[in-house]
């Protein structure tokens, strides 16, 4: 039972962690909150259904060709949804069009691919066990993500490009980065961090449009409660609410847990809006 | 699946033709055709059932239109997509009832939809088929036009209990459902009955069907000493993840309930084929095999939807067989009755024995339920073979 | 004798657009009063759903058109109503209640859970709260399911039947009706008077709203209420019409639907948002084959509009604010009509700060600073940039809480940090940026400012009550004989972002002088301004602070500071270089050392 409740827990909380992540690398790249992070998670799993178990491609061949289609939405995104309201000093335009951008997406599978979920493949031919690959598979992905990230950012220098426009956009233009183009290619990175998501938790979730919905909310609320920015936030917060939705679900069962995940959230973002992490907003006068 | 799409793209462009046609409302005169309502879920999250019913009812109009028609009017379907939502159902009702002047509404396929279109549909006095589960869709006071020509949730259940307790001869039993109407519904209604019969109910639970994880609900079960398993949802997914954990479990008990445990779609997700052993669903004894062949005219069904090159390994036999009695018994109703509506439910009130490939209907003026309890049986889900199944092992021929 | 009478014209064409803005009301009305006539049911049951959708919209377009909120998650509202109203008539909680006093609860409750919502708004983020409303909306439906003994689960319940006049029928559509044009009547009014202004003020321009006195909660707070309150009444009638209700049938499709119907229709708009919400309720009528792709196509919607035509519907109806404007327009203000505007009486108190005190981090932005601004006096403050001369500004607005000393007016002492407090002491002030709302008319942004003035409450405008009448004749009036007192009265009923720069710091200056202000406070007025104009500019100031009012003026032009201030005070790295009068600083040596060169 425990032990039952701590594999998923972290599984899934692991999923919800990289979610957190993709909607970190877009907000520090643009200052936009993108509806979209739900949207490649499960383009991730529905994607990786379609080359792999409709299409017989190989497992590595499938991967590579998902997260390679993640990278192009997410440059779509930015190109459609993002640059053209940046202009505008009312943020909520960019909340409302990449809202529009993810229900059509979301739509769209839903009639393509179907309303009922769908297989995922088995990735790798082991048999199932107690350390089956739906739980290594989304930890294993959130670890290299995050080892990757945090050597990007450090050691190379496009990852500390990324980083001075998260910082302060305006003096980052000063000293000459290309800021479109470093926007652009966090978008992609994000775009391949979502359908890695979605990828290695398909097994668990598998390829159903509705997960976009499921991830778009779970995935939010460790950023929530971690702090926009912060992927050590976001990781923890993941994690945390994988395991405690998980205990929630043996305790008092699926609608109450539910509640309880809804609850727990709203508290915490009332009594520390910017999160347990996060900083302050800036001066606005 | 692109038979079934055409079909419905062409009867969706008849029926916007009509809708564009609707301002001069048509008279049902000599030679027009008979206009039948069909609220189907087409697309939406509950559309595998529709996608199955309906291609027996668009196959049965086709072959008695090809055949003259109803003395020499044609039956016309005017299909309204109502998209698995109420909403949609409700502005449908509306225009068939009224601007359309349909004879009869086959329909909605949903419970769901047929929750609230049933009282709209009673209020504008329209004859009304349906072949909803859900047991208070009929009432013959509320609703004295509405008849129901397939089994009630009651009966339904009533199947599977009997084959745990009677047949199985099993004591201890785990009862789950999702969380949707259906599930939480049945759970309801099944959960009582099994403890008239003198079963234990030691587990009794409704589970969010997006939940990954239901090890920690096996375990539960296995621990309060549950000897079977009764699941009751629609959602393929939540269904294939009992039958997968109870494998990963090695946990060796016979798991009883509904339709859709025997779908391709579950199938479709089964971590290994053997999870699907010792798995019983419900089904109709007039369409499953027994002794390793179908009931006369169920062979005869199969053999003309062959012949029509009709799909049936992606769906099941009896929501084919299904929506080809529903059309069939509207078919022969306007045949010997008339267009009229008192004409029409005068004819129902006195069927009896009406032999359709799903069931054996009959109605009285007390009774709308038509089909009979001894036809709803158990089968033997892995015997899977052109969409039909095996009679579970224990049953009388 | 100079005319001191407001010129006639603008406001003539003011009313002239509220009349326009009436007829296509009438059509409306009349087409819905008229509908029954075709005696088609199935038109009958889309025009009530049209009705019932537009009772709820109506209140999220106050929620998100005009105050900005991202309430996605509305259709809890939607579902709370209709499932108070079933059970309330059904008696599956309690004995059975009449309808319509079940349709009554349906819009209290409504009332209840819409500030429960919209409190998160006041401390969260746009998204955050985007979020919670969305998470919110699932868990009405989760509860809705798991209490089965009251809604009956999944199988749900049955809706209520009204009895007679409004039995289901064209009983029942006329009832929809009434209810969709009071909600309509409600909401104009609501839109249309000193609360609406201050809505869209705290979306478009926050800081100015604050300012003029603005308590954002307490609106914010009144807004949901009612919102709610409509969108509990649409929920019982939309449990009528369905007859049955079940908690699949509130899906997040219907959510997006408002949300889309209200973008389409434009923000700050009513009839925008009705003609969307009636558009997408028909629309999937029309095309039943593409009925699967309805929500895709509103999305798509949603996403032309936001990137081509962000003002939607009401964007594209608004003719009058695309005639041409005039293209060398001047400004000519008229500061002999101050005495109109200003009242003498209220002058006369000291604004002092005494040793202030700031830091940000390890930089001490003001380094002990004490300023005494006295009334009938112009007060120039310069020094060079990063001297803190506008984080003084915002230290005496109240944005800043100084760390140590004390800010007064006479001898109270301002509470800090408090900024929406402010215009209670009559403290007025311009920004550096022109805070504008963008969208609205010159008239409407200047009549912000007298927002506290207002004595009708939230209620009285609702319904048009004398009081509101009143507050709104006196403000209009006001509002007109300040534009006249800076010079762009012929503006009045023009778009304020059509506007040239210049024309906007004179109209930021007509909304402060709507607080009749004690202390002026303005903050560089005359950056981007013609020399003819900055001329005009401190003729205008100096016969302001004649009547009696404290100005303290923070510029860079150096020759406006010593033409109009009566006393100036140098700042350099938060600390006071000089102060005296403008002969004596500009010779002064370190002055000119430091800030004004040889």
């Amino acid at each position: 039972m425990f032990a039952s409740i701590v594999s998923y827990g972290l599984a899934v909380g692991a999923v919800y962690a990289l979610i957190g992540i993709t909607y970190n690398v877009m907000f520090s790249a643009s200052r936009v909150f993108s509806f979209t992070a739900g949207m490649l998670g499960m383009l991730g799993g529905v994607l990786g259904a379609l080359f792999i178990a409709k299409m017989g491609l190989p497992a590595i061949v499938g991967l590579v060709l998902v997260l390679a289609c993640g990278a192009v939405i997410g440059l779509v995104t930015e190109l459609l949804t993002v640059r053209p309201v940046l202009k505008s000093i009312e943020q909520h335009l960019y909340v409302l069009s990449t809202l529009a951008f993810a229900l059509m997406v979301q739509q769209l599978t839903a009639v393509e691919w179907g309303t009922e979920a769908q297989p995922f493949p088995r990735l790798i031919p082991i048999g199932p066990g107690w350390l089956d690959q739906q739980f290594w598979l989304p930890m294993l992905a959130c670890a290299v993500t995050i080892v990757g990230l945090e050597l990007l950012y450090r050691k190379t220098l496009i990852g500390r490009a990324f980083l001075a426009i998260a910082e302060d956009s305006y003096a980052a233009r000063a000293l000459g980065l290309p800021e479109t183009q470093l926007r652009m290619a966090s978008f992609a990175l994000a775009g391949v961090i979502g359908t890695l998501a979605g990828f290695t938790g398909a097994e668990m979730l598998l390829a159903f449009f509705g997960n976009q919905s499921i991830l778009n909310f779970y995935g939010f609320v460790p950023v929530a409660l971690g702090g926009m920015g912060s992927n050590r936030g976001a990781v923890v917060g993941g994690l945390a609410l994988g395991l405690f939705q998980q205990a929630a679900n043996f305790l008092v069962g699926g609608i109450f847990a539910a509640v309880a995940v809804f609850a727990v959230f709203i508290i915490v973002l009332l009594l520390r809006p910017e999160g347990l992490a996060g900083a302050s907003t800036a001066r606005r006068v | 699946m692109s038979i079934t799409r055409r079909k419905v793209l062409a009867g969706s462009a008849v029926g916007a033709a009509s809708l564009a046609s609707g301002l001069a409302a048509p008279a049902i005169a000599a030679n027009e055709p008979i206009k039948i309502g069909y609220l189907p879920a087409l697309t939406g999250p509950s559309s595998s059932t529709g996608i199955g019913i309906n291609r027996g009812t668009v196959l049965a109009v086709d072959e008695i239109n090809a055949g003259g028609g109803i003395d020499g009017r044609k039956i016309e379907l005017i299909v309204r997509d109502t998209q698995s939502d109420p909403t949609k159902a409700v502005n449908a009702v509306a225009e068939l009832a009224q601007r359309q002047k349909v004879a009869i509404v086959w329909g909605p396929l949903n419970s769901g939809e047929a929750l609230a279109a049933t009282p709209l549909i009673a209020r504008d006095k329209v004859p009304m088929l349906h072949p909803c589960w859900v047991d208070e869709l009929i009432d013959v006071k509320k609703y004295p036009m509405a008849f129901r020509i397939a089994p009630t949730n009651t009966q339904v259940g009533g199947g599977a209990n009997y084959y745990v307790v009677d047949v199985l001869k099993l004591k201890k039993v785990a009862v789950i459902s999702d969380t949707t109407g259906y599930g939480t519904a049945s759970v309801n209604t099944y959960v009582p009955m099994l403890k008239a019969k003198g079963a234990e109910v030691v587990y009794e639970n409704h589970v969010d069907a997006a939940n990954p994880d239901l090890k920690p609900e096996l375990l539960r079960m296995q621990s309060a000493g549950a000897q079977a398993i009764m699941p009751w949802s629609v959602n393929a997914g939540f269904l294939s993840r009992i039958l997968n954990t109870r494998g990963a479990m090695g946990w060796d008990v016979p798991v009883v309930g509904q339709t859709t445990l025997g779908s391709g779609q579950t199938k479709a997700l089964l971590e290994k084929p053997e999870n699907w052993n010792k798995v019983y669903s419900n089904n109709f004894r007039q369409v499953c095999f027994a002794d390793g062949k179908l009931p006369e005219r169920a062979q005869e069904f199969v053999e003309r939807l062959k012949k029509a090159k009709i799909e049936m390994g992606d769906t099941l036999l009896w929501w084919i067989a299904l929506g080809w009695d529903g059309a069939k018994m509207m078919g022969d109703t306007l045949k010997a009755a008339g267009p009229k509506a008192d004409d029409i439910v005068a004819h129902w009130n006195k069927t009896k024995g009406w032999p359709g490939v799903y069931g054996t209907v009959t109605w009285t003026p007390e009774q709308h339920n038509g089909f009979p309890d001894s036809e709803v049986v158990m089968c033997e889900v892995n015997s899977l073979k052109d969409g039909a199944f095996n009679l579970a092992p224990g049953y009388a021929a | 004798m100079t005319d001191t009478s407001a010129p006639a014209q603008p406001v003539r064409a003011l009313s002239l657009a509220r009349i326009e803005g009436a007829l296509p009301w009438i059509a409306l009305g009349l087409v819905g009063l008229l509908l029954p006539l075709l005696d088609d049911s199935y038109i009958g049951v889309i025009a009530q759903r049209a009705f019932i959708y537009w009772i709820l919209s109506a209140g999220l377009n106050l929620v998100v058109g005009y105050a900005g909120q991202i309430a996605i998650g509305w259709v809890s509202m939607l579902t709370l109503g209709a499932y108070t109203t079933a059970a309330l008539t059904a008696g599956t909680a309690t004995p059975a209640w009449h309808p319509y006093l079940a349709l009554v609860a349906g819009g209290a409750v409504g009332a209840l859970f819409g500030v429960i919502v919209g409190l998160p708004a006041l401390r969260l983020r746009t998204f955050y709260f985007a979020m919670t409303t969305l998470g919110f909306a699932t868990i009405v439906t989760q509860v809705a399911l798991a209490w089965k003994e009251v809604t009956g689960g999944g199988v749900g319940t049955p809706g209520p039947v009204f009895p007679w006049p409004f039995d289901p029928g064209w009983g029942f559509y006329y009832f929809c009706f009434i209810l969709a044009a009071l909600a309509t009547w409600m909401t104009a009014n609501l839109a249309s008077s000193r609360f609406g202004r201050a809505l869209v003020a705290i979306r478009d321009a926050e800081v100015a709203a604050e300012a003029s006195g603005v308590a954002k909660p307490r609106l914010l707070v009144a807004v949901f209420l009612f919102a709610g309150a409509l969108g509990g009444v649409a929920g019982g009638l939309f449990a009528s019409l369905q007859s049955y209700i079940t908690p699949d049938a509130f899906t997040f499709e219907m959510s997006v639907l408002f949300f889309i119907a209200i973008l389409i229709g434009g923000r700050g708009s009513i009839l925008g948002p009705a003609l969307g919400t009636i558009v997408l309720t028909v629309l999937p009528e029309f095309a039943a084959p593409l009925v699967q792709w309805s929500t895709f196509l509103y999305a798509a919607l949603l996403l032309l509009i936001v990137l081509i035509i962000p003002g939607g519907i009401a964007d594209l109806l608004d003719y009058k604010n695309r005639r041409p404007l005039e293209r060398h327009r001047e400004i000519v203000p008229r500061p002999e009509l101050l005495a109109r505007v200003l009242d003498r009486r209220t002058g006369g108190e000291v604004l002092s700060l005494a040793n202030v005190e700031l830091s940000f981090g390890g930089v001490r932005a003001i380094a002990g600073l004490d300023l005494e601004i006295r009334p009938g006096e112009v007060h120039g403050l310069i020094g060079p940039n990063g001297s803190g001369k506008t984080t003084t500004l915002n230290v005496i607005s109240g944005y800043y809480a100084p760390e140590a000393g004390q800010v007064r007016l006479g001898d109270a002492v301002l509470p800090p940090r408090a900024p929406h407090l402010r215009a209670d002491y009559r403290i007025a002030r311009t920004f550096q940026t022109p805070r504008l709302i963008g969208g609205a008319s010159v008239l409407d942004n200047v009549m912000i400012g007298g927002t506290i003035d207002g004595q009708g409450s939230f209620a009285e405008s609702l319904l048009t009550l004398p009081r509101h009448r009143r507050d709104e004749k006196r403000l209009r009036e006001a509002a007109m004989l300040a534009l006249a007192v800076v010079g762009l009265d012929q503006l009045a009923a023009v778009r304020a972002d059509r506007l040239q720069h210049s024309e906007l710091r004179f109209m930021e200056i007509a909304r402060a002088l709507m607080l009749r202000p004690a202390c002026l406070m303005l903050d560089e007025p005359a950056a981007g301004l013609s020399a003819d104009e900055i001329r005009r500019l401190g003729a205008l100031i100096v016969a302001i602070s004649r009547q009696g009012t404290a100005v303290l003026l923070v510029e860079h032009h150096a020759d406006l500071i010593f033409d109009i201030c009566d006393r100036v005070t140098v700042l350099n790295l938060g600390k006071v270089l000089a102060a005296g009068t403008p002969a004596e600083i500009r010779s002064h040596r370190e002055v000119v050392s430091a800030y004004l060169g040889a």
